[in-house]
C-alpha cells in the first residue's frame, strides 16, 4: 500500500516536471525563434549590401534574393580603381588622419584625466565642471569658427585640423571615462611610487598607464571607429581629391551619377567598413563594456 | 645621524583640526611606535613624516634637514602601506628593483641589492611573479622587501600586517622584529594593535585625538601610566577602573571600603582607582577584599580570566590561576593591595603616590 | 611663487593640452560663434555688425528654418522613442541566463557601430529606391511602395527607420541596467503572484528609471545632431523639398555652399540652445520621475 503511493506520488511528481520542462523549453524556443528572425531582420540590409557587391548591375534593384546568377568578383578591382585616383591613396590618407587622432586622443585625454583623478591644483573643481560641460555643446557650434581659424593659418586642404585637435583633449567624454577609471585604482601605488622616487609624469607613465590599458583600448578603438567614420570634419577641410579620406571618396563615387557602378559602390563601401568590422570582431569586449559603463555612442 | 624631529606640527583639513601641535623626537636607530584607537591621527602623522601629506604649521626634520618642503621621494625614506601596494603590472623582481632605477643606480648594483634582499626574506624563488600570484605573508614580504632594498636612512610602516590572519601576523611580528635588530635603522611604526606595539616598540606614543598622551618604553606605559586613557589603553585585557572618594585617612573604594595610602595623596575628590586584572588576589589578604560572584569564566590555556560581579553591581576582571577550576554563579573572596594600584585625579592625570617606591 | 609652482605645477602641465584645446578649440570658438551670428559674414569681407537680424529673419522670414526645425523635430520625436523601446524590448529578452546572448548582443550592436558610416548611408538610400530592395519586399506581399526618397511624405521616415535600426548601444545601456536589478525582487514579486506585466511596470521601470533617462538624454542629444546619413539620402541639399533639410543640414549648406557664416552661426545657437533646453527639462522632470536607489525620500 505504502510503497504504491509513494510510487504514485513520485510519478506524479515526475510527470509535472516533465509538463514544466516542456513548457520552459517551448518558451525558450519561441524566443530564440524570435531573436533569430529579428537578428536576420537586422543583418539583412548588410548581407544584401555584400552580396550586391559582387551581383551584375541588372540584378541589384527590384531583387530581393541573395544569390547572384554570377559573381561580378570584377566589381572590387574595377571600384578600387574607379575614381580619378585609386582607393590606395584615401586609404592611406584615412589611415594617417586615423593612426594620428588615435594616438593623439588616448594621449591628451589621458594626460587630462591624470590631472583630474591625481594631482592637486588650484582651480581643479572649476575646469573639471568646465571640461564636463564641453560634453553638452554641440560640434556645430564650434564647427564655424574653428573652419574660420584653421582657414586663417592656412590649415584648410590638411589633415591638421583632423589630427591636431586630437592631441587637445577636446573629447570629454574619454577624459570623464579615464577620470573614473583612474580613481579606482589605489592611491597607495601613487604614493608607493612617491617613496620609490617618481615624479608625477614617472607615475603617470610607469604606474597609471600600464594598469589602465582597458580604459586606454576602450578610448582608442572608439577614436578608431568614430575617425575612421567621420565626415563632416573631412568633407569641410579637405578638398583636393589626392586628400580625401575614404568616406570622402565613396560620396563622390555616388555623386559621380553613372548608374552602371552600383556593384563597384557596394564593393567600395564594403571595403570602408571592413575595419571597423574587424576591430568590432577583436575588441567586443572593450566596446561593450565602454557603452555599457560610460554610454558611449 | 637620522633621528626625526617634529616641533609644534599641525594638520588641518580645511576648518578641521586633526593633529594639534605636536612635538615628538625620534631617536636615531629606535623602533618607534606610534599608537592610537582609529581616527587618532597617528597615519597622517606617519604620512606628513613621509611627505605623502602636506605639514599645515611646523616642522618636521630629518637628520638635520627641515622637510616640510622636500618632496617625499628625497627624503631617503622608505614605506610600507597597509595594502602593500605592490605594483600588479610588475614582478616581484621589478618591483623590488623600480625604486633603484629611479636613483639611476647602474644595473649590476641593482642586481646585487635585489639578489641580497630576496636572501634576507627568503622571497627569491618568487622573484618572477606577479603580486597577484603571491598569497598574502608573500606580499608583506616583497613589501617590506621594497623597502629595505633602498638602504634608506629611516622606515616608515602604516599598519602593515593589519591584513594579515592571526597567525601569520604573529610570525612577521617576530620578523620583523629580527629585521630591526639586524639593520638597526631607525623604524616608525603605525598600528592600533598595542600588542604589537609593546612586542616590537623601543618606544611608545600613545596618540589620542591628535596629541600625544605619553611617550615611553613599552615597560613604562604599562607600568607609568600617565593618564586614565594611557592605563586603560594599554594592556590586555584592559586595566579596571573603580570611581573612589579621597578622605582624610586615605581612599573609600566601593564594595571594597577604606584603603589608607601614603601621607601625599589628596584629601578629598573623587579617584579613578585603577587596578590591572592580575593585581587581584583571589581569597583573604592585601589592603582590602570583597566578595562577588563569577559571572563569565575566560579560559584561554595558559591564563584564565574571571568576570565577578561585585555587591555594588560593578564588575571587574580578574586574573587567575588556569589550573584552579571555577564555576559561574560561584562566590569568591576577592582582595587588592593599594601599592600595585594606578591612581588617576578628577582630571584623569596620574597621581604618582608609589611610582618611587617601584 | 616658487611654492606656488611646486604645489600646482605638476597639475597645470598635465592640462596643458586640454588649455590650449578648451580655450581655442572650445570656449573661443564658442564666443565667436555668438558674435558671427550677430553679423553678416561671407569669408571674403570682414564680418559686419547686423545687430539680431540674422534671428529676426529666421524667426519672421525664414520659411526653410521654421521647415528644418519642423523636421528636425519630427525625426527626433519618432526616432528615439522607437529606438528606446526596441532597446528596452530587446535586452530584456536578452535575459542573464540566456544562451547565446553574447552573439545576438553582437549582432544587434553591428548596425550601430557601422551605422554611422557614409557605407551605411548609401546602403540605405539604394534600399529605398523605387525599384530598390523595400519596395520589391513590399511587392510581394501585395503593396505598392512609395517613391520613398522623392516623396516628401515619407522621405524622413527612412530616416527615423535608419535611426532605429541603430538601438544597440541603449540597449547595451539596458542590457547592464536590468542586470544591476536584484533577482530577488523578481522572486519575491512571483511569490506575491504579481504578473509579469505587473512586474514589468513595478518593478523593473522604476527601477531603471535612471538607466531610461540616462538613454534618453544621449539619444536625444544625438538625434538633434544627425547630419551624415541626413546630408547623404538627401542628396546633400535636404531634398526632397527641404523634408530632409535637418537644422544641421540646413546650417552646412549656409555656412559652406553658400558662405552666409553669420546666418550659419544663429542657426548652430539655435541648435545649441533647443538641445540645452531639451536637456535641461529632461534633468527637471527627472526629479519627479526618476529615483535613485541611493536616495532618501
Amino acid at each position: 500500500m505504502t510503497d504504491l503511493s509513494i510510487q504514485e506520488a513520485s510519478e506524479i511528481a515526475h510527470n509535472y516536471r516533465v509538463i514544466r520542462d516542456k513548457r520552459k523549453r517551448r518558451a525558450a524556443i519561441t524566443k530564440h525563434l524570435f531573436l533569430a528572425i529579428c537578428s536576420l531582420i537586422m543583418v539583412y540590409p548588410l548581407i544584401w549590401m555584400i552580396v550586391s557587391s559582387v551581383k551584375p548591375d541588372n540584378e541589384i534593384f527590384g531583387n530581393i534574393s541573395l544569390w547572384p546568377s554570377e559573381f561580378i568578383w570584377q566589381n572590387y578591382p574595377d571600384g578600387w580603381n574607379g575614381l580619378f585616383l585609386s582607393f590606395t591613396v584615401f586609404y592611406k590618407n584615412s589611415i594617417i588622419v586615423t593612426v594620428l587622432a588615435v594616438i593623439g586622443n588616448t594621449l591628451s585625454c589621458s594626460f587630462a584625466a591624470y590631472a583630474f583623478a591625481r594631482l592637486e591644483f588650484k582651480g581643479k573643481n572649476i575646469f573639471f565642471a568646465l571640461m564636463m560641460m564641453t560634453l553638452m555643446i554641440p560640434y556645430h557650434v564650434v564647427l564655424i569658427p574653428q573652419y574660420l581659424l584653421f582657414l586663417k593659418i592656412g590649415w584648410v586642404n590638411t589633415f591638421l585640423p583632423l589630427i591636431v585637435p586630437r592631441f587637445l583633449a577636446g573629447d570629454a567624454f574619454f577624459i570623464f571615462l579615464m577620470v573614473q577609471f583612474f580613481r579606482q585604482l589605489p592611491r597607495d601605488l601613487d604614493e608607493a611610487a612617491m617613496i620609490d622616487g617618481c615624479s608625477p609624469f614617472k607615475i603617470y607613465w610607469a604606474v597609471i598607464m600600464p594598469l589602465s590599458l582597458p580604459a586606454l583600448a576602450t578610448t582608442a578603438i572608439f577614436t578608431f571607429i568614430w575617425t575612421w567614420e567621420d565626415f563632416l570634419g573631412p568633407l569641410i577641410y579637405l578638398n583636393d581629391i589626392r586628400d580625401y579620406t575614404v568616406p570622402l571618396a565613396l560620396r563622390n563615387f555616388i555623386s559621380q551619377d553613372s548608374v552602371s557602378m552600383f556593384g563597384q559602390l557596394f564593393a567600395m563601401s564594403i571595403l570602408s567598413i571592413v575595419p571597423i568590422f574587424v576591430f568590432f570582431i577583436f575588441f567586443q569586449k572593450f566596446i561593450i563594456r565602454g557603452i555599457a559603463t560610460s554610454g558611449l555612442k | 645621524m637620522s633621528g626625526v624631529n617634529l616641533n609644534k606640527v599641525v594638520k588641518t583639513y580645511g576648518d578641521l583640526e586633526i593633529i594639534h601641535g605636536i612635538d615628538l623626537e625620534v631617536h636615531d636607530g629606535e623602533f618607534l611606535v606610534l599608537v592610537g584607537p582609529s581616527g587618532c591621527g597617528k597615519s597622517t602623522l606617519l604620512r606628513m613624516i613621509a611627505g605623502l601629506e602636506e605639514i599645515t604649521d611646523g616642522t618636521i626634520s630629518i637628520g638635520d634637514r627641515i622637510v616640510n618642503d622636500v618632496p617625499a621621494a628625497q627624503r631617503n625614506l622608505s614605506m610600507v602601506f597597509q595594502s602593500y601596494a605592490l605594483y600588479p603590472h610588475m614582478t616581484v623582481r621589478k618591483n623590488l628593483a623600480f625604486g633603484l632605477g629611479n636613483l639611476k643606480m647602474p644595473k649590476a648594483e641593482i642586481a646585487k641589492r635585489v639578489a641580497e634582499v630576496a636572501k634576507i626574506l627568503q622571497i627569491e624563488e618568487l622573484l618572477e611573479r606577479k603580486p597577484r600570484q603571491l598569497s598574502g605573508g608573500q606580499k608583506q614580504r616583497v613589501a617590506i622587501g621594497r623597502s629595505i632594498v633602498r638602504e634608506p636612512e629611516l622606515f616608515l610602516f602604516d599598519e602593515p600586517l593589519s591584513n594579515l590572519d592571526a597567525e601569520l601576523r604573529v610570525q612577521m611580528r617576530v620578523e620583523l622584529a629580527g629585521l630591526y635588530q639586524r639593520l638597526g635603522t631607525t623604524m616608525i611604526y603605525v598600528t592600533h594593535d598595542q600588542i604589537e606595539a609593546m612586542t616590537l616598540a623601543t618606544r611608545i606614543v600613545v596618540l589620542q585625538a591628535g596629541i600625544i598622551e605619553q611617550v615611553g618604553t613599552p615597560f613604562d606605559l604599562y607600568n607609568f601610566p600617565q593618564n586614565k586613557f594611557v592605563a586603560t589603553f594599554i594592556g590586555s585585557p584592559k586595566m579596571n577602573m573603580i570611581e573612589g572618594t579621597a578622605n582624610k585617612s586615605g581612599l573609600l573604594l566601593p564594595d571594597f571600603g577604606q584603603i589608607s595610602l601614603p601621607k601625599n595623596a589628596p584629601k578629598s575628590g573623587n579617584i579613578h582607582f585603577g587596578i590591572r586584572p592580575e593585581q587581584f588576589t583571589i581569597g583573604k589578604g592585601g589592603d582590602a577584599t570583597s566578595t562577588g560572584k563569577i559571572t563569565l569564566i575566560e579560559y584561554l590555556g595558559s591564563e584564565l580570566f574571571l568576570y565577578i560581579t561585585l555587591p555594588s553591581g560593578h564588575v571587574v576582571l580578574v586574573q587567575a590561576s588556569s589550573q584552579t577550576q571555577y564555576k559561574t554563579g560561584e562566590e569568591l573572596t576577592l582582595s587588592l593591595t593599594a601599592k600595585n594600584a594606578h591612581y588617576f585625579g578628577e582630571d584623569n592625570l596620574r597621581i604618582p603616590l608609589y611610582d618611587e617606591k617601584k | 611663487m616658487k611654492k606656488f609652482f611646486a604645489k600646482n605645477g605638476p597639475g597645470y602641465f598635465f592640462l596643458i593640452p586640454w588649455f590650449i584645446g578648451f580655450f581655442c578649440l572650445a570656449l573661443g570658438p564658442i564666443l565667436y560663434s555668438l558674435y558671427l551670428s550677430f553679423t553678416k559674414y561671407n569669408i571674403f569681407k570682414p564680418p559686419k555688425w547686423i545687430g539680431l537680424e540674422n534671428y529676426e529673419f529666421m524667426f519672421l522670414y525664414d520659411d526653410r528654418f521654421w521647415k528644418s526645425l519642423e523636421v528636425t523635430f519630427s525625426y527626433v520625436f519618432m526616432s528615439v522613442p522607437g529606438k528606446l523601446i526596441f532597446a528596452l524590448a530587446v535586452a530584456m529578452l536578452l535575459d542573464k541566463g540566456m544562451r547565446a546572448i553574447g552573439f545576438y548582443r553582437a549582432l544587434f550592436y553591428l548596425p550601430s557601430i557601422l551605422g554611422g558610416s557614409i557605407a551605411v548611408a548609401i546602403l540605405w538610400k539604394q534600399l529605398f529606391e523605387y525599384n530598390g530592395v523595400i519596395n520589391s519586399l513590399l511587392a510581394k506581399i501585395g503593396i505598392e511602395g512609395p517613391y520613398w526618397l522623392n516623396d516628401p511624405n515619407y522621405s524622413l521616415y527612412t530616416l527615423v527607420m535608419l535611426g532605429m535600426w541603430q538601438f544597440g548601444s541603449p540597449m547595451l545601456i539596458f542590457i547592464a541596467g536590468l542586470r544591476a536589478i536584484p533577482r530577488e525582487l523578481y522572486e519575491a514579486a512571483e511569490i506575491d503572484a504579481a504578473s509579469k506585466w505587473k512586474q514589468f511596470y513595478a518593478i523593473t521601470v522604476p527601477l531603471l528609471a535612471p538607466v531610461i533617462f540616462f538613454n534618453l538624454v544621449l539619444q536625444m542629444i544625438d538625434a538633434f545632431k544627425t547630419f551624415s546619413s541626413a546630408f547623404i539620402i538627401s542628396g546633400g541639399a535636404g531634398a526632397p523639398l527641404d523634408s530632409l533639410n535637418f537644422i544641421t543640414v540646413y546650417l552646412y549648406n549656409e555656412a559652406f555652399a553658400f558662405y552666409r557664416m553669420g546666418y550659419a552661426s544663429s542657426l548652430a545657437w539655435i541648435l545649441m540652445l533647443i538641445i540645452a533646453v531639451f536637456t535641461g527639462v529632461a534633468f527637471f522632470s527627472s526629479r519627479y520621475w526618476v529615483h535613485y536607489e541611493n536616495e532618501r525620500d
